[in-house]
């Protein structure tokens, strides 16, 4: 019974820091409508910034708490909501995913940055694991630490938003941010204090979590995203919701910790219970009514015709040809392997560019797909192929299936979720932590695919051929019916779609794409192994996606070159590794002013060049759009009663 | 511009013929949002061959029952009857595919194409769930002319004005091939000689056996062309008749009519 107890109050703790997280992430998501990605690489910059104050510099442990919760955290918060969040005022969601992921990147590459990661740090423990003992049970004063912040802040809340003039503003902006912008009140006030709140608390949570396990960049960020699953039960409303959903799974994960025996697969799944329990919930949730059409504002480029792309592809083709004659064996499997990503890369274009749909685990996919490849017919067969294309696909379906009814930052949790899942379940068991598998290339009668340069020219010909496919699909009748779909997904149903089985078909398309993608990208090296799909290489993947353009062809190629450059020039600047994820979130943060990327630029001068017209910049989010015709004629309207 | 020649008189029939049957009847439909009652116990019925008109005031309930019969709304109460069968518990598109189609008051344009390809693309969709099977290239072509949006077929519909974009949007619809047909204030943003034509296009879409269901804020557009009116108000019916019995009802005139112009 004692050791029952004690598993509950472990949980109990664990559970309080969840709650701590859940409640953050509530506050900003009900105040601005943005799921912030990056809380949890919040908490972890957090949790270092304290060890540096404290540890670092020897800074009087409250005033270092202090400093890091009523001073830094809410600076860092009006930083973030000044220069990030307030131009996303209603851009699409996969926009504002993109630039809290870019964040989120960010973060995590700077603090690798700042605190090498080769050193192991610990905070030591606050009362020297000094506690108490009831009837039996050793409760540490830390741990009554975790109880009562929470306790302190779940009541501080209630008491902010039903008391004070600040949260009842605050709620105000949850009802109707335009009404009280007339009322007199300010919504960019009360959004300024959400996001200085919610970082305060996910660094108090950061703090505490740091305290209970050890400082490392990774670890922390990702064990925030447990306290993710409590914010859904709480439908990102419910600030007691979410605190009951996370003790509840906190508790319970603990007291399965306890009694699952200590081995094998039980023992890789415990530490994701909280993300499978995500998953769950997610599929669980009711239909969403139809969203209904929103204006973006962001004029995509046009899309490019069979004769152009037939042209560029050619082009490229013959290109890749000549340069492969100059390029070494080591860069000519860089190169291919940049090839591969651009594939994948393009599989989002027909995913998020045109259907709106974002996936965090298209990485996932890949990986299945060299899977595939590796194992089928002892590799190296087309068999090989059909199977890598065939898997992805499958699996594809079944993780779009239960969840492309819902909004889609509900589809854009499940997967990044499912990554999450298959990187711990799946990759670290089938190829090893740090080991790898080994794929052989596909054999082709007649070409040399054992030769790189033969093998970089196939991966540029198959990205050309898919391109040229993906870009005839969205010319098509599906094309103009997934991008239907994602204009008015209401008006879609009235004319007699199942938008949900548009939606499926373009997630199982993307799925095997990258499959296929897997086979390239694995066969390239000949070998892979589980860190190439961990869940934050799928995060980069959209980024790199989202910079090079994500509705275009091109932006695919773009963007994959620019990772390309990287490990390219990564074996002359020992350093530049390190900028890799500080740089891609950078960029997918500046996103957020420019949606269509590099590659809109591009598009943008060579209609500059055409001297065709005035054209709309970026930024004017309703200039010429149905959105501003509506207000033009409600403007009417209001201007002459009734008709 | 619409592009049917203006047919200057074509009086609208002023009762239902004894054989024109219900498309749809709206059985004691009610939606509750919080305390709110939005539409509370709405019954009306479509008739082939007949505009049939749904008036009232900003609030009055009209775009939710439009939501209610298509299905983006659930009600809280009632049912919805299509052609005899019970389709309140189908989603959208199984609705759409017994023959229903809508405009949206607040624009639910595909944003991203062009004219054509928004009619084009609802050709598709018909196609695809119809025994259609003309090119729906050519029915897209044949609606535009019917509409009246040849001179802006290639440009993005978000770039449109929003009469031109209603306009989208009801060709979209007719390229479903509709047998009833719910017009959301297709008449807003429209000019004077558009909204004539527009009203001569309803009756001939009528004429050839459609039900339409009508909410306009335009009165005179209303009162042409409906054979029988339903008024609205705070979520009830209040008042049904006759264009000529709408006008003279002292009820309706103190909720709606009373405020703007005292009938003639």
């Amino acid at each position: 019974m004692t050791l029952f107890l004690s598993y509950v109050v472990l949980g109990l703790v664990t559970g309080c820091v969840y709650a701590l997280i859940s409640t953050g992430l509530v506050v900003t998501y009900t105040t601005t409508g943005i799921f912030n990605f990056a809380h949890g690489a919040i908490a972890m910059i957090a949790a270092y910034t304290f060890w540096q104050l404290w540890q670092g510099w020897h800074l009087n442990v409250v005033l270092a708490v202090a400093l890091v919760l009523v001073v830094l955290a809410p600076l860092f918060g009006l930083i973030v909501e000044r220069i990030l969040m307030r131009p996303l005022e209603g851009a699409p969601i996969d926009l504002t995913l993109v630039v809290t992921l870019g964040l989120l990147l960010f973060l995590v590459g700077l603090s690798n940055l700042i605190w090498n990661q080769q050193v192991g740090r610990a905070l030591p423990e606050f009362f020297h694991g000094n506690g108490f003992d009831v009837t039996g049970l050793l409760i540490s004063y830390e741990q009554v630490v975790a109880a009562v912040s929470l306790i302190v802040v779940a009541v501080g809340l209630r008491l902010l938003l039903t008391r004070a003039r600040a949260g009842i503003a605050m709620r105000a902006v949850v009802d109707n941010a335009d009404l009280l912008a007339m009322a007199g009140g300010r919504p960019i006030r009360v959004k300024q204090m959400s996001w200085a709140l919610s970082c305060s608390l996910a660094s108090l949570a950061g703090i505490l979590l740091a305290a209970i396990n050890e400082l490392s960049v990774l670890d922390l960020t990702l064990l925030v995203v447990d306290g993710y699953a409590a914010a859904i039960i709480g439908r990102l409303r419910s600030v007691p919701m979410a605190i009951a959903g996370a003790i509840g799974i906190a508790v319970g994960q603990s007291v399965l910790f306890g009694y699952l025996p200590q081995t094998g697969f039980t023992d890789r799944i415990q530490n994701i219970i909280p993300i499978v329990v995500l998953f769950v919930v997610l599929i669980l949730l009711p239909q969403s009514r139809l969203r209904t059409a929103s204006f973006s504002g962001v004029v995509p480029p046009r899309v490019a015709g069979l004769r152009s792309s037939l042209a560029v592809g050619a082009a490229l083709i013959v290109g890749a040809a000549v340069v492969s004659t100059g390029l070494s064996g080591n860069n000519l499997r860089i190169g291919a392997q940049g090839f591969a990503l651009a594939l994948v890369l393009l599989s989002l274009v027909l995913l998020t560019g045109y259907g709106g749909m974002a996936s965090l685990c298209q990485m996932t996919f890949v990986g299945l797909g060299a899977y595939a490849m590796g194992h089928v017919a002892h590799g190296g067969s087309w068999l090989g192929v059909l199977a890598a294309i065939g898997l992805s696909a499958a699996v594809g379906a079944l993780v779009a299936m239960p969840t492309l009814r819902l909004r889609g930052l509900y589809l854009a949790l499940a997967t990044f979720a499912f990554a999450a899942i298959m990187d711990s379940a799946f990759f670290n068991e089938s190829l090893g932590t740090g080991g790898s598998l080994f794929i052989r290339r596909v054999r082709i009668p007649g070409i040399p695919t054992q030769s790189d340069q033969a093998f970089f020219v196939l991966t540029c010909v198959v990205f050309v051929a898919c391109a040229i496919g993906v870009l005839a699909l969205r010319r098509g009748p599906f094309g103009r019916r997934l991008v239907a779909a994602n204009d008015s997904p209401a008006a879609c149903a009235t004319l007699g779609v199942n938008i949900n089985s548009t939606k499926l078909i373009a997630f199982t398309i993307s799925a095997g794409m990258a499959g296929l993608a897997g086979v390239l990208y694995g066969g390239s090296p000949g070998a892979v192994s589980s860190a190439d799909f961990a869940s934050l290489v799928s995060l980069t993947v959209l980024l790199l996606a989202r910079v090079g353009g994500i509705n275009t062809a091109t932006g695919a190629l773009l963007g994959a070159a620019t990772l390309t450059a990287f490990n390219v020039a990564a074996p002359h600047f020992p350093r530049l590794g390190e900028l890799q994820y500080l740089l891609t979130g950078l960029a997918a943060i500046s996103v957020g002013r420019d949606p269509n990327g590099i590659s809109g630029r591009i598009a943008n001068m060579i209609e500059l060049f055409r001297a065709a017209g005035p054209r709309r910049g970026p930024g004017s989010y309703l200039a010429g759009t149905p959105a501003a015709a509506f207000i033009a004629e409600e403007g009417d309207r209001l201007a002459s009663p009734a008709h | 511009m619409i592009g049917l020649p203006a047919q200057l008189t074509e009086p609208a029939p002023t009762s239902p013929p004894p054989d024109a049957r219900p498309v749809l009847e709206v059985h004691g439909v009610s939606v509750r949002f919080g305390g709110i009652d939005a539409v509370a116990d709405v019954s009306f019925a479509a008739l082939a061959g007949h505009v049939t008109g749904v008036i009232g005031p900003n609030g009055a309930g009209k775009t939710t029952t439009f939501n209610v019969i298509t299905g983006l709304q659930a009600p809280t109460s009632g049912r919805v009857v299509i052609d005899g069968h019970d389709v309140s518990r189908l989603p959208p598109h199984k609705r759409a595919r017994l023959g229903v189609a809508r405009t949206f008051q607040r624009l639910e344009v595909f944003g991203s194409l062009t004219a054509y390809e928004n009619i084009l693309a609802a050709a598709e969709f018909h196609r695809s769930w119809s025994r259609e099977r003309r090119a729906p290239r050519e029915i897209a072509a044949e609606i535009i002319a019917q509409v009246g949006l040849g001179s802006v077929v290639d440009a993005r519909v978000d770039s449109l004005p929003t009469g031109l974009a209603r306009l989208v949007e009801l060709g979209r619809a007719l390229a479903t091939r509709p047998r009833l047909l719910l017009l959301d204030e297709a008449g807003s943003g429209l000019s004077h000689s558009e909204t004539e034509a527009l009203g001569d296009l309803m009756l001939d879409l009528a004429a050839s056996g459609m039900a339409i269901l009508l909410v306009e804020h335009h009165m005179e557009l209303v009162m042409r062309v409906s054979s029988r009116i339903y008024v609205l108000d705070f979520g009830r019916v209040i008042a049904e008749g006759s264009p000529a019995e709408i006008r003279t009802d002292p009820v309706v005139q103190a909720a709606y009519l009373g405020v703007e112009e005292p009938a003639p």
